[in-house]
């Protein structure tokens, strides 16, 4: 057993730059410490160990930030905003202009991941991201606090989703362009992606428009074990019985991977034909076990008919974007600033 | 492979939030910063590794994971569970520690740098405790009866030496850390369920324990936000003390027009004060009292508080300082300690700390730098009363201003605690000294005693900041902290930098603090201690905004910058663990007042704050050896 680990070591040390190794091994082990083999979730030691920054309403390096609490729902949401021009206004949250009234300027609402159970808007690493996103995409973002699991089981996550579209959409601030309207995008990493799928659902059964989902290596699933998951279980960084427990721990109890929130093309998914959907860039790591599922919804939203660009890295590993030291991260940046600034 | 992109991006990466001041550029670099540093792209994440050490911490990662694997279920449920963890952005260290538990070997000869307070003497997990205590009578209806608490004799009683529960003797860990989980202690978080789900069981054992614990306590408190790791000050005197940093969080609560409106006129008003435009700030005084009103909640009070100020700033009528009736300030701080878990969390925290230095001591002496109402120590008397073994005996020394009316608080104080100490056996002995500022405070007065027959900690709560208002008084008082030789040294103070240079800065952060602070009340049930606690605060808007000099008090600086101060000083961190952090975000979910609160860990400190912004954070500190500089 331990034999096999090693090589499995060796193999992921292999493809990434030393310090992402450390980062992403560590989650791995953080994460291990968590899970109870009974399903249940050691919350506090996840919040103890998770690395959080606050908002900050001075622009740093070009970008700050501010969050925004609903008293009633709780739902927090935290918006990164490029740095106002002139620097007397550094510090002031201004909510009376919209964005721009010439250009468009893109708003992503951004899912983290984390499976479900991991991170929030605060955590660093995506706080980080976000950061990124403004400055390197010249977009505005919000950044969703989601209700995690196992505490909140479906559908709280995409409930969340939804209220933070629809607050978002009606942000005068956050309008742009000669039509004074939000151009949303929705983006999301691993369970991020998830929820990024079911929410343009959602706002395409109920007419609001969203002009395109960013998916980046999306968790989907399913009963069936896809080649990919066999072949690449345990090799960088996933395993596969990890896999399983965040389902079980999202799902509603008693129910299986074919459940349509991780599997929304599979035996009890739904046709979008027809159906007014965004287009989609489907980002897949190539060392992802998940990537079959993956693959699939691309070729599924395509069946239906739906606009999928697929960029598929094949020698990217889970969680590639978050530090800037590899090629991968500068393709992905590339690939985000022509979707969704090809509509302007 | 990425230069060909250099073209679409910025120098500098837009995700690192070093201070203005610092204004560092980073190289796209693949390992980071290469070299001696820290890893800088990881600094960024929160994570402390240095470029060096990276190899090595990417092998203890996979030793931990192998050995994790072979030693299946029953190590990580005890990693999980029974280890207490420390300071997680320093990876190194952290690692090493878990390591430890399976692979019993001396510690490198580095040591743990600022590491946990248990190496390499074993330390209990702090017992939880009742941060609120029914023991001590409330300020107004005290009954004080005359006890000779300087006589130890009668206090002594054989109920001291003995355990009032049976306790299976504590196990101590291979890396010297005691496992006591099997304790079966009334206060035994362990009791609420493990039981992530949250539905009727969950309430249910909730509500059970809320009843267990409300026969003892009946506060709790709430968490803050952690402040990145990355806000570096720039490399200062210790004794001008930390640079100012740029930052700002900012919550908004139900983004509501108006209120982002007042807010820029409050900001306004406060740049023509400064720039002595009085007419235009007195024009903008009078317009944001018609746009308070029109406002509801926090900010209408928050709004008022700081449109006073600045008026008493426009108008030069200055607040008197100090304040001249203390019963009004200890019965507006009583009402601020019950509404608002911001005092018992630093209590709480602070108590933490002190038990796991006091481990094994059976002398100990408190010197309190913020006795007040002494509200902080029934609950560490209690805990100390139940520990295994018996009670130390129990010395306080109490610091606290001169009344104006002649009257003796501090010893009616210490009084009351005599009182408690009797019923529940400690060996109690009480000192109180009045000080107009802790600056006149010499070692030579505090009466101590040899450090080998007495474990001293030294506890301050939102007092080291009014030494900067006068120059030198920090130092001088870290100075005989240090004197003092003190086990423990436990600091809880605003998170916030209210000291800067430039009174818009000031003004800006402070309205933003003070905002957060009030929307975290606006929970509270009771209206009577909402309106207390608001001219509690009030009280420090005012003294923030309107005053200058001396009389300046409340000067709140980050815990970034106490950092510096106090590493400055000769003293190392003492971590909070995860334990600490565990007990006090239980205590906050019982708190009635909101979901808002938030325990965050810091580098090795405890933060509380309102949904992500931190407000108060403690730290705890211990004297540095000569390597003391080498610490982290």
């Amino acid at each position: 057993m331990a034999g096999s680990d090693e090589v499995n070591v060796n193999e992921s040390k292999s493809v990434v730059p030393l310090n992402t190794y450390v980062l992403i091994s560590n989650f791995k082990l953080a994460y291990n410490l968590l899970r109870r083999p009974d399903g249940t979730f050691n919350r506090e030691l996840d919040d103890f160990l998770d690395r959080k920054v606050p908002a900050n309403a001075i622009p740093v390096n070009g970008v700050f930030s501010f969050d925004h609490v609903d008293r009633t729902t709780g739902l927090l949401n935290r918006v990164y905003l490029a740095a106002p021009e002139n620097e007397a206004r550094w510090g002031i949250i201004d909510l009376e202009k919209p964005l721009s009234t010439t250009e468009v300027v893109p708003v992503i609402i951004f899912f983290h991941g984390g499976s479900f159970t991991h991170s929030t808007a605060s955590t660093a690493i995506y706080d980080t991201l976000c950061r990124r996103f403004v400055n390197i995409c010249k977009v505005a973002v919000v950044s969703v606090n989601y209700r995690r699991s196992p505490e909140y089981r479906y559908p709280c996550a995409y409930d969340d989703g939804w209220a933070a579209l629809k607050w978002v959409k009606s942000r005068p601030w956050l309008q742009s362009g000669k039509d004074s309207k939000v151009y949303v995008y929705l983006a999301g990493d691993s369970s991020g992606g998830n929820i990024v799928h079911h929410v343009a659902v959602q706002a395409a059964d109920a007419g609001v428009e969203v002009l395109g989902n960013i998916l980046l290596h999306a968790l989907f699933g399913g009963q069936k074990r896809t080649e990919s998951e066999m072949r690449l279980d345990g090799k960088y960084f996933v395993r596969v019985p990890d896999r399983d427990w965040y389902w079980r721990a999202f799902l509603p109890e008693g129910e299986d991977r074919d459940h349509p929130a991780c599997n929304p093309f599979g035996p009890r998914g739904r046709s979008l034909e027809g159906l007014k959907f965004p287009k989609s860039l489907v980002v897949v790591a190539g060392l992802d076990l998940l990537q079959d599922w993956q693959l699939a919804y691309a070729e599924g939203l395509a069946k239906y008919g739906h606009e999928v660009k697929l960029l598929h890295l094949k020698e990217a590993t889970i969680g590639f974007y978050f530090l800037p030291n590899n090629d991968h991260f500068y393709r992905l940046m590339e690939e985000i600033n022509e979707f969704v600034h090809s509509n302007c | 492979m990425k230069r060909e992109h250099h073209h679409l991006y910025p120098q500098t990466d837009p995700s690192t939030s070093a201070s203005a001041a610092a204004g560092k550029s980073k190289m796209w670099d693949e390992d980071g910063c290469g070299g001696g540093g820290d890893d800088e792209l990881l600094a960024v994440l929160g994570y402390k590794v240095r470029s060096s050490d990276m190899a090595e911490v990417a092998q203890k990662l996979e030793q931990l994971e192998e050995v994790m694997f072979s030693a299946q279920e029953d190590g990580l449920s005890h990693l999980a569970s029974e280890t207490v963890h420390y300071n997680p952005s320093d990876l190194s260290s952290w690692l090493e520690s878990m390591l430890s538990e399976f692979n019993p070997l001396p510690p490198p000869p580095g040591g743990f740098g600022g590491g946990p307070l248990s190496v390499p003497v074993a330390a209990a997990p702090p017992r939880p405790q009742p941060v609120g205590d029914p023991f001590l009578p409330r300020a107004e209806s005290s009954s004080i009866t005359t006890v000779d608490f300087g006589a130890d004799q009668r206090m002594q009683s054989s109920c001291g030496r003995s355990s009032q529960m049976n306790e299976p003797r504590p196990e101590i860990g291979s890396s010297g850390i005691v496992f006591d989980e099997e304790s079966s202690s009334d206060y035994d978080l362990k009791a609420i369920p493990g039981k992530a789900v949250f539905g009727r069981a969950q309430a249910q054992a909730q509500a059970q324990t809320r009843t267990r614990l409300a026969s003892t306590s009946s506060s709790s408190t709430s968490s803050s936000a952690v402040t990145a790791k990355r806000f570096k000050s720039s490399p200062s005197d210790a004794a001008v003390g930390a640079a100012p940093e740029s930052s700002r969080p900012v919550v908004l609560v139900d983004s509501q027009e108006n209120g982002v409106r007042l807010v820029h006129a409050l900001m306004a008003c406060a740049d023509a004060v400064q720039q002595d435009n009085l007419s235009i700030a007195e024009a903008l005084v009078k317009q944001i009292g018609f746009l308070a009103i029109s406002q509801a909640g926090a900010m209408r009070k928050v709004a008022t508080f700081f449109a006073e100020a600045l008026a008493r700033r426009i108008y030069r009528v200055y607040p008197q300082n100090p304040p001249l009736d203390h019963s009004l300030t200890d019965a507006l701080q009583m009402h601020f300690y019950e509404t608002c878990p911001y005092l018992k969390f630093a209590h709480f925290t602070a108590n933490q700390a002190i038990l796991e230095a006091f481990e094994g001591k059976s002398r100990v002496h408190v010197i309190d730098f913020s006795m007040n109402q002494g509200l902080q120590w029934p609950a560490l008397m209690q805990a100390l009363a139940l520990r295994p073994g018996g009670p130390p005996t129990f010395r306080l020394t109490g610091i606290g201003p001169p009344a104006p009316d002649n009257s003796d608080r501090l010893q009616e104080v210490g009084w009351k605690l005599a009182q408690l100490a009797e019923t529940i056996h400690v060996e109690f002995e009480y000192r109180g000294f009045v000080a107009n500022s802790l600056a006149d405070l010499d070692a030579s007065i505090l009466e101590l005693r040899p450090s080998d027959a007495e474990a001293v900690a030294v506890n301050s709560v939102f007092e080291l900041h009014k030494l900067l208002a006068r120059p030198g008084a920090i130092e001088k008082v870290l100075g005989v902290v240090r004197q003092v030789r003190p086990a423990i040294v436990t600091v809880v103070e605003q998170e916030a930098n209210h000291n800067g240079p430039v009174f818009v800065d000031r003004f800006n952060e402070s309205l933003h603090y003070y905002s957060t602070l009030f929307d975290s009340l606006e929970g509270c049930a009771s209206t009577q201690d909402k309106a207390m606690s608001e001219v509690y605060l009030g009280k420090q808007i005012c003294n923030v905004v309107a005053c200058e000099g001396a009389d300046r008090v409340e000067r709140h600086e980050t815990l970034a910058q106490w950092r510096v101060r106090l590493g400055g000083a000769g003293f190392v961190p003492a971590h909070l663990g995860s334990n600490a952090f565990k007990q006090a975000s239980m205590l906050l979910a019982l708190f009635a007042g909101g979901d808002g609160y938030r325990v965050e860990e810091n580098g090795g400190c405890l933060t509380l704050g309102w949904h992500t912004r931190p407000l108060i954070a403690t730290s705890a500190w211990r004297l540095g050896g000569p390597s003391a500089g080498a610490a982290h």
